[in-house]
This record gives C-alpha cells, sequence and structure tokens, in this order.
C-alpha cells in the first residue's frame, strides 16, 4: 500500500460505477475531525483529537449503496499538552515522519430506509490495514443557510486495539481500547 | 472578575469547618480538559476544549461533603481551526481580554454512598454568575502507578444556554445549547 495513499484519491478510483441517484459529498476540514478516547493508568480516560481532516463521501440513497474515504494528518494530534503530543507524533505511538496518513475507507454502507446506519471498511494505521465498523449516530442532510449548499452530517463511531496495528509502547498502563468517534459535515459537490 | 488567586483563597476562606476526614485535592491540569460541544447550524457538532485550567477540590467522604472550584482560562479556547478560536476568544464570544477566566464553584457537593453524584454550584462567564448543577458521570479513586500518589478522576457535564450570560452572536446558528463536559484528574494535596 503506497505510504502517502490518499484514502478520498483511491474511493473516486474504486468507486462502483454511479447511479443517477449518487452523490457526491466533500468533507469540510472546518466542521470535522476524528476524536479519540483512551483508558489512562487503568482507571481514568484520556481524550484527543485530530484536527485535520479530509476526504469524500458518496450516497445513492435510493439503491442504498455509498462509500467513504478519509484521510486524518496523523501529525495534527492534538492532547492539550505539547510534550504528549510530541511523544504521540514519535515512533512510539504514530510515527507520523514515516506514516503520516490514517486512512479509512468504505467497502460497504447498510442503510435502514435511506438513512446509512453503519460503514464496513478498513482503518489504515501504521500500514497496517484492518477491518472496522462505523456505527452511524445523528445522519442528517439539509440546506446550509449561510450559503444555501447542501449539506449531510454524521456521527461514527468506532473501537479499535492500538496493538491490533502494531502500536504496543505503554501497554497497559496507556490503554489497548482506542474509542474514535468521526464528527463529520459534508457539502455536496 | 476576580483573578484565580483570589478565588482560590475564597474557597478556604468559606469552607465550613473542615472535618477530620476531608481530603484536599490540586487538579493536574495535564489530565483536565473542560470540553463544550454546540451544535453547528443543526449539522454536526462542534466539539472544543479549553486548554488551560487549574482548581483544587475537597472531599469528606465521611461526613460527605465538599467543595469544587475550577478557573479555565478563556482565552485557551481550542477547537482545531485558529480562526475559529480567535473569533472565539474575541468580543463576540468569550471575551477573553475583558473576562480571561471563567469560574465554577461550588455551593454544595451531594454524594450516593461514599461518592460524590453531583455539585450544585455558580458558574461565571462574561461577568454574569448563574446556577449550575454538574451532574458527576463517573467517579475514581486509585493510585498512580508512576509516581505512586492518589489520584481522584471524575467526568462531570451539565447543560447552560450561553444566552443566558449574555452571549448571544450566531444565534441560533450557532447553538444557543452548549453541553459542558469536565473530565478531571486531581492529585491528594
Amino acid at each position: 500500500m503506497p505510504k502517502r495513499c490518499c484514502w478520498s484519491m483511491l474511493l473516486a478510483a474504486t468507486l462502483p460505477f454511479p447511479t443517477c441517484a449518487a452523490e457526491i459529498y466533500t468533507i469540510d476540514p472546518e466542521h470535522s475531525d476524528l476524536r479519540f478516547s483512551i483508558s489512562h493508568f487503568l482507571f481514568l480516560t484520556t481524550h484527543g483529537r485530530f484536527d485535520k481532516i479530509s476526504g469524500k463521501v458518496t450516497l445513492d440513497r435510493v439503491a442504498k449503496n455509498g462509500a467513504v474515504g478519509i484521510d486524518v494528518e496523523a501529525s495534527a494530534i492534538n492532547t492539550d499538552h505539547a510534550k504528549r503530543d510530541e511523544n504521540l507524533r514519535s515512533p512510539n505511538f504514530l510515527n507520523t515522519t514515516k506514516h503520516p496518513l490514517i486512512g479509512y475507507q468504505s467497502s460497504a454502507i447498510q442503510f435502514v430506509n435511506d438513512t446509512p446506519t453503519s460503514v464496513e471498511g478498513k482503518l489504515t494505521l501504521l500500514d497496517v490495514t484492518k477491518p472496522v465498523t462505523l456505527t452511524i449516530n445523528n445522519f442528517k442532510c439539509d440546506t446550509r443557510p449561510t450559503d444555501m449548499k447542501e449539506r449531510c452530517s454524521a456521527t461514527a463511531n468506532a473501537q479499535i486495539k492500538r496493538s491490533d496495528f502494531g502500536m504496543t509502547y505503554a501497554l497497559p498502563l496507556v490503554g489497548d481500547e482506542i474509542k474514535l468517534e468521526f464528527e463529520i459535515e459534508a457539502y455536496k459537490d | 472578575m476576580l483573578n484565580r488567586n483570589c478565588v482560590a483563597v475564597l474557597l478556604f476562606a468559606s469552607l465550613p469547618g473542615i472535618a477530620h476526614a476531608a481530603e484536599s485535592y490540586t487538579i493536574d491540569p495535564a489530565h483536565t480538559y473542560p470540553h463544550f460541544s454546540v451544535s453547528h447550524l443543526g449539522f454536526s457538532t462542534m466539539q472544543g476544549r479549553f486548554d488551560r485550567s487549574s482548581g483544587k477540590v475537597t472531599l469528606d467522604r465521611a461526613a460527605k461533603k465538599g467543595t469544587v472550584e475550577i478557573a479555565i482560562d478563556a482565552g485557551s479556547i481550542s477547537t482545531g481551526w485558529t480562526k475559529r478560536d480567535e473569533h472565539l476568544s474575541g468580543p463576540d464570544f468569550f471575551n477573553a481580554a475583558e473576562f480571561p477566566t471563567v469560574t465554577y464553584k461550588s455551593s454544595e457537593v451531594k454524594f450516593k454512598g461514599d461518592n460524590p453524584s453531583s455539585v450544585e454550584g455558580t458558574l461565571t462567564l462574561l461577568g454574569v454568575s448563574k446556577p449550575v448543577t454538574l451532574s458527576i458521570d463517573a467517579f475514581k479513586c486509585g493510585t498512580n502507578p508512576m509516581n505512586q500518589k492518589e489520584l481522584c478522576g471524575a467526568a462531570a457535564s451539565a447543560q447552560i444556554k450561553r444566552s443566558d450570560f449574555g452571549m448571544k452572536y450566531g444565534l441560533p446558528g450557532a447553538g444557543d445549547d452548549i453541553k459542558l463536559v469536565f473530565e478531571i484528574e486531581a492529585y491528594k494535596d
């Protein structure tokens, strides 16, 4: 897998031939991010986020299929503590010099009626790719009053074990299980 | 607006006669996160954070009493987008130049069994003080295995309307209802 793989470009290359009802949305980086929480010293929780995210979503609510491709800039990690963020970017954790992007690409989207409820796909972290399913909540599409453009938004949750991706430093005092939450707002192309 | 030192002194001046079992804890700023979340035009939920905070907690679990006092640096707001953070610190929102500190001061801590379950107190924002009750959603104490010090952690939440404090810019698109979540770690003094 190319190191600087841009999942959103791969999405465009691999998308099934779109039906007439397929709509493409670009993730708005100003109103989207990836948040995470992790156990700290076995009984407390540390929170953080990645401040730079980009990608594309296609949705065909008639045919009930779609695709999601997200790139997260690993060095944009932000846990409100400069020294800790440096450590997290280092080879101990995210090794951002060697692995600048964390990527998610869907293989299928599940719908209930015309609302997406979950996404099956693969997360690539430290160049290791594993299946991860995102649970979709708070899905909504509407016209944004400030620019009259159609927007969709959703929260997508998942839980991973960082050791599955080869990130084993400081286990178990810094937890293995990480709760991920993508908060996504995307405008129609 | 009182500065942080004044508020910390007030805490001890106003405390009822301390029972023998009262224990004092100092908030660890590296692992304490005052978060807030607010609706963006009814689409995504923007989550932000204040990167600098301080405070003290006292707990008397035998007498089921306690106090909480938190001071938050309004200018340390962080939402992952520099231009937005600058706007939020400015006169339209937090007006950090004139009101540098957001404070919460308890009047009563309620217990369920040995553990605090809610805190009644006053939130002061933009020079306006209003009663706000914090719900304690998680509470745990233990020993930090790195330094063997006693540590307590809690998650506390509340919901406020920013317009109650005179913060009306951008309503209703930037929501009025703000969910506050304080993730707190504090070391025993």
